[in-house]
């Protein structure tokens, strides 16, 4: 079960995961995402990942994908709240240094 | 045009011609028959729509007619409605318990008696449309599933031939799509030098879409092959061909290597899970399992991202076990998966003969997760350097 929920901190919309993401839930989260983006345009988008027990090849694609849509509005992807398990995934793609990760979700909104 | 068939049946002529006169004038052919022995006769020329039916009559009776009509399958689904004189709750259960679908009791209205078979019609529609679009969809699937089998097929066909052989090399391959069709390829080519190109892909989701393009990858893969030398050209290539001609959302992890003649092996690691390295390990027995070091992006995410060649030895002797995360990333309901680290103990003693390796494999990897099953496609290749 994947548990999405989103909301708005001034101009940054924050989309936080729990659960599994993996080939089954992905239409469910790309929905989430791409409602987030189209209704509130956001300069900055937070995606805490923080109650991610595991991602997939799927998962990580959607991410990809997300970065492309806000990179299209001109605004910016941030990534929180890794735990050592994703960071792996993330490490062994190389996804580590394409995204913009920080480790807590007040430094994501700072967006240093 | 008619609007159906119905079959009166009943013993007394003047109820028989009373309710022929009204169905006929509400638009419907109907039949007569005095008893159930002759209205089976007469549903030998044609099959009615509906069967209006006393309950009692010489001959063969209305519940027993009923019970007939109901057991055969051919006649199963004709709309059966009892007349009856028995009046009472008790009496309508028991006529519906014979499978009859409705029932009217006598004395009755012509016009009740039409307008009941008006409404029976509107739910014979109704089942037949439904039973249409069941057919329908049940051609439908077949056809899918046909076409499903032939593409399954003619995906088996896209990996190298078994048993597998290169002058100086010897390999076999497990692979077990999720889906009868997956996302999953790997291909072994001869060098002109006499080495080997070596790739292992896994393209993000499974079915169909990861199917076609798996098999873009592999004609990526070896026609840049034909092209160049270095397994980073390959794989910055095949990251071009995939970024331009996917969606955002595709893409693929690869392990592409080239091995030369004397063992020396220069690979990219695209995002996939590294192979594991068993030095001397081609004739079986116990030995130290090193993984592969390296991480690079996935292929497809965008054109100009950078890849890394890395080099390692694989020299004649020395066996390399390669697969797709497919394999050990499958949690258990106690959430625990076999992981690399679970993948390359397994891998540490292991039978010479590469075919019982490759079942072993499969199966330890089974047993780890068991009872779940796997989720995602998966392949396993071993490589053995003679």
């Amino acid at each position: 079960m994947l548990n999405i929920q989103t909301r708005q901190e001034g101009n940054a919309s924050v989309v936080t995961i729990q659960g599994k993401v993996n080939f089954e839930v992905t239409a469910q989260l790309r929905d989430a995402i791409r409602d987030t983006v189209t209704a509130h345009q956001p300069k900055l988008l937070v995606i805490n990942l923080e109650g991610v027990s595991f991602i997939d090849s799927s998962g990580l694609g959607l991410l990809v994908a997300a970065r492309n849509s806000v990179d299209k509005n001109n605004g910016k992807l941030h990534l929180c709240g890794l735990p050592t398990q994703v960071k792996k995934t993330f490490d062994q793609t190389n996804l580590t240094n394409y995204f913009s990760i920080f480790t807590t979700e007040q430094d994501a909104l700072r967006g240093a | 045009m008619y609007k159906g068939l119905v079959l009166v049946v009943d013993d007394e002529p003047q109820i028989r011609d009373l309710l022929g006169f009204y169905l006929k004038r509400a638009g419907y052919q109907v039949m007569l028959a005095e008893h159930g022995r002759e209205a089976l006769r007469q549903m030998e020329k044609a099959r009615p729509d509906l069967i209006l039916s006393d309950l009692r009559m010489p001959e063969l009776s209305g519940d027993e007619f009923c019970r007939m009509v109901k057991e055969d399958p051919a006649t199963r689904d004709v709309y059966f409605v009892l007349v009856s004189a028995v009046e009472g709750m008790a009496s309508r259960i028991g006529g519906l318990n014979l499978g009859a679908d409705d029932m009217i009791s006598k004395p009755f209205h012509a016009q009740e008696v039409v307008a009941k078979v008006e409404s029976a019609f509107r739910t014979i529609g109704m089942q037949k449309e439904i039973k249409r679009q069941n057919q329908e969809l049940a051609r439908f699937r077949e056809r899918i599933t046909a076409e499903l089998s032939l593409a399954a097929r003619l995906q088996m066909g896209l990996l190298p031939a078994l048993p597998g052989l290169a002058p100086g090399f010897r390999y076999t391959h497990r692979y077990l799509p999720a889906e009868g069709i997956g996302g999953d390829i790997y291909s072994i080519l001869p060098t002109a030098e006499g080495g080997l190109a070596l790739l292992l892909a896994d393209v993000s989701g499974h079915g169909v879409t990861a199917a076609l393009i798996s098999a873009m990858v592999k004609t990526s893969f070896e026609s840049h092959v034909r092209q160049s030398e270095s397994p980073l050209v390959w794989a910055q290539g095949m990251n071009r061909d995939l970024a331009r001609n996917t969606l955002s959302e595709q893409f693929a992890t690869a392990f592409i290597a080239h091995i030369r003649p004397g063992g020396a092996m220069s690979y990219v690691m695209a995002g996939h899970e590294a192979p594991i390295l068993l030095t001397q390990g081609a004739q079986g027995g116990l030995h130290q399992p090193h993984t592969l070091s390296g991480q690079g992006f996935m292929l497809g995410i965008e054109e100009d991202l950078p890849f890394e060649e890395k080099r390692a030895a694989f020299e004649p002797g020395d066996r390399l076990i390669l697969f797709t995360d497919g394999l050990i990333e499958v949690a258990r309901e106690d959430h625990g998966q076999l992981g690399h680290e679970g993948m390359a103990r397994l891998c540490a003693e292991l039978p010479g003969d590469q075919d019982a390796a490759a079942d072993r494999l499969i199966r330890d990897a089974q047993a780890f997760i068991h009872p779940t099953a796997f989720t995602d496609d998966v392949t396993l290749v071993i490589l053995d350097h003679l």
